[in-house]
């Protein structure tokens, strides 16, 4: 069986980083590929790089508030393309009730800064083998 | 843990005593304040002297909206008023770049013409309070000093500063989208134009606040931040500007974390190591060369999203630290600072804690009142020792500036903050809320509403900004953009005059850093969304 491939990107001008090299690493501790297409990202270029690189899980750190005008265009992307790649958020600024609204417009899972980031990799591989 | 050590790693006894500072030679080492190597102070102690500078980061939407809050924060005593940029600004673009409307106004206040510094500053008395700039330092100077002479108000008289951040800036948290030449030639080109036209303001602001925050520890917060002032000096009296003419408006705003000590020992070190080496190695022989401005933020990177009343005490304790090493200006990292930016309440709050520290402790009424410690001054004398050490240690490596466009700085950035999540997450490094005396986020609710509230971005500025456009001269905008161009390509000419009269003529920040970028082979827009007018 081959390796999980997991992308991890930043949306827009969030010029935050550690983060999302932090997960990354940890991704790539417990066995997986990550595909790391790093910051400025928007929404069409992550659908390309997430096709492109036959990624299992779309993971995205936000420590800004753009991923909430983002997020509608990529999942609204996602859908168009017939693609049921689970998009996971990480990030300092996600609040629980953000989560909760997050879920509910389809996001898989979410970590906010109370989250138990040890907990990250399971949750990746839980939702890549349950596609 | 066998041996307790301070924060960055220096062993501690369980108590001092004489015997730690049995040399301390107090003329050559300490002297009063105000008198060389100014461990104890830059200025001489006076009875009436005592306080600080008090600001409190500010910016968020308009500049007209960041202007409502500088006034809110004078109206209730701030002495100086302390910006910042929104993201867009941070990367030196314009609001109106398609991939920059989302984040317009949410982090900091969104700057890029001219009139929108003089709706910044409008109203506020230029003449009696400081102006301290985070945000791309030669758009600030050029800002500051174009709206104060259509104001009337003398330029030379100006107090404030900008950060410059060459080297470090791509590491750690901001994104120029520049390569570090023209980085280095807008630092350098900058403050040798405000020495000139505005002599009273610290153009040269060493930013080590965000080195520190970045999670590298009190010595390596030092010593990256002395490498890049030792890298422009070099570069400014290289140019031949006289050292003594811009060393005076040399600034450091430092960082202050929970190690308490370690902090003041930091500060007071960096004084006396600053003061030897403009004497020694740059032969600056002004008084005022030597005794460095230390201006401080409280550390955002030490505040919680857990139980963010929290927050409100760390702010306190590490505020109270630096106005006991002698600092000129704090700002205190607000309480809600890991969800936004400051809420009206937690600015208020931040104020009225460096009031409640000035007026009621009296901690201001004597001098380095630490100076002589036992334990202080032992720690003192090896933050200075591994401070100089490191920095030794990093020049012996080759030039700093391939170091940075090689990532050796990147690298120990990166290093730095896992150590530090690492430290938290096996609990070495105790947080409270965080791994020691948590509670459920169904209790934890306190402040909560304050912290997580939050705001559309300024999506009026974007329709703003494209009527501007389009109601501009454009052959004056395309005249002042050509010559920035030229300038620019010339590699040697100073930038300032070309970029003042560009944004003059009604050129935009992103335009005038687009044509520099251009200049230098690279993309005029980062995201390829805009073309060049010229």
């Amino acid at each position: 069986m081959r390796p999980l491939r997991v992308l991890i990107g930043t949306l827009g001008l969030d010029q935050h980083e550690v983060g999302a090299v932090a997960v990354a690493r940890q991704l790539r501790d417990a066995g997986m590929e990550v595909v790391y297409v790093g910051r400025f990202q928007l929404p069409p270029a992550i659908v390309k790089a997430a096709v492109d690189e036959a990624v299992d899980v779309i993971g995205l750190s936000c420590h800004s508030w753009e991923y909430l005008y983002y997020l509608d265009e990529l999942m609204a992307l996602l859908r168009e393309r017939g693609l049921a790649i689970p998009v996971v958020l990480g990030g300092s600024v996600l609040t629980a009730a953000d989560a909760r609204a997050l879920e509910a417009k389809g996001v898989a899972a979410v970590f906010g800064p109370t989250s138990a980031v040890e907990d990250i990799p399971a949750t990746i591989e839980r939702l890549a083998r349950a596609r | 843990m066998t041996e307790r050590q301070s924060y960055s790693g220096i062993p501690l006894k369980p108590v001092y005593t004489p015997a730690d500072v049995a040399g301390l030679d107090y003329a050559a080492r300490l002297n009063d304040p105000g008198a060389y190597p100014y461990t104890r102070g830059r200025r001489p102690a006076t009875q009436e002297a005592g306080g600080w500078i008090q600001h409190e980061l500010s910016g968020e939407g308009t500049p007209l909206r960041s202007n409502a809050q500088f006034r809110y924060l004078i109206a209730h005593g701030a002495t100086g008023v302390d910006v910042i940029g929104d993201t867009p600004t941070m990367a030196w673009l314009d609001p109106d770049n398609p991939a920059a409307v989302h984040a317009v106004g949410t982090q900091g206040v969104s700057l890029c013409r001219l009139e929108d510094y003089r709706e910044l500053y409008d109203g506020l008395p230029l003449d009696r309070i400081t102006v301290s700039h985070s945000l791309p330092a030669p758009f600030a100077i050029a800002g500051l000093y174009l709206s104060a002479k259509a104001r009337g108000v003398d330029p030379k008289g100006l107090r404030g500063s900008a950060i410059q951040v060459p080297f470090y800036c791509e590491d750690c948290g901001y994104a120029t989208h520049m390569p570090f030449a023209l980085r280095l030639r807008l630092a350098v080109d900058s403050i040798e134009f405000a020495t000139r036209t505005m002599p009273k303001f610290h153009a040269f602001l060493e930013d080590t606040y965000y080195i520190s925050d970045g999670g590298l520890d009190a010595v390596e917060e030092m010593a990256l931040g002395f490498v890049e002032i030792r890298y422009i000096v070099r570069e400014l009296t290289r140019r031949g500007v006289p050292v003594d003419s811009f060393a005076p408006r040399i600034a450091i705003l430092v960082n202050c974390r929970m190690d308490l000590f370690e902090e003041i020992a930091k500060i007071r070190a960096t004084r006396r190591l600053f003061a030897r080496m403009l004497r020694e190695e740059f032969g600056a022989q002004d008084p005022r060369s030597l005794a460095v401005n230390i201006t401080s933020h409280t550390s955002g990177l030490t505040l919680t999203a857990q139980q963010p009343v929290n927050n409100v005490v760390r702010g306190a304790v590490q505020a109270l630290a630096l106005a006991l090493a002698g600092v000129q200006a704090i700002e205190i990292s607000a309480f809600d600072e890991a969800f936004r930016t400051p809420s009206p309440e937690a600015h208020l709050t931040a104020l009225r804690t460096q009031q409640t520290i000035q007026l009621e402790t009296n901690v201001t009424g004597v001098a380095d009142p630490l100076g002589g410690a036992y334990y202080v001054e032992a720690l003192t004398d090896e933050m200075e020792r591994r401070i100089a050490e490191m920095v030794a240690k990093i020049e012996g490596m080759g030039d700093p500036a391939a170091l940075c466009d090689g990532g050796w700085f990147r690298a120990l950035f990166q290093n730095a903050m896992e150590r530090y999540a690492r430290q938290i997450k096996e609990g070495r490094l105790p947080k409270v809320g965080v791994n020691v005396h948590r509670m459920s986020d169904e209790e934890d609710t306190l402040l909560r509403d304050v912290a997580e509230r939050k705001f559309e971005p300024c999506r009026e500025r974007v329709a703003e900004l494209r009527e501007f456009r389009r109601a501009r001269d454009p052959r004056g905008v395309g005249d002042a953009l050509s010559r920035m161009r030229r300038v620019t390509e010339t590699k040697t000419d100073n930038l300032m005059p070309a970029l003042v009269a560009a944004l003059e003529a009604g050129a935009t920040m992103g335009e005038i850093t687009g044509v520099m970028r251009a200049g230098y082979g690279h993309p005029y827009d980062p995201f390829g969304m805009t073309e060049s007018p010229v």
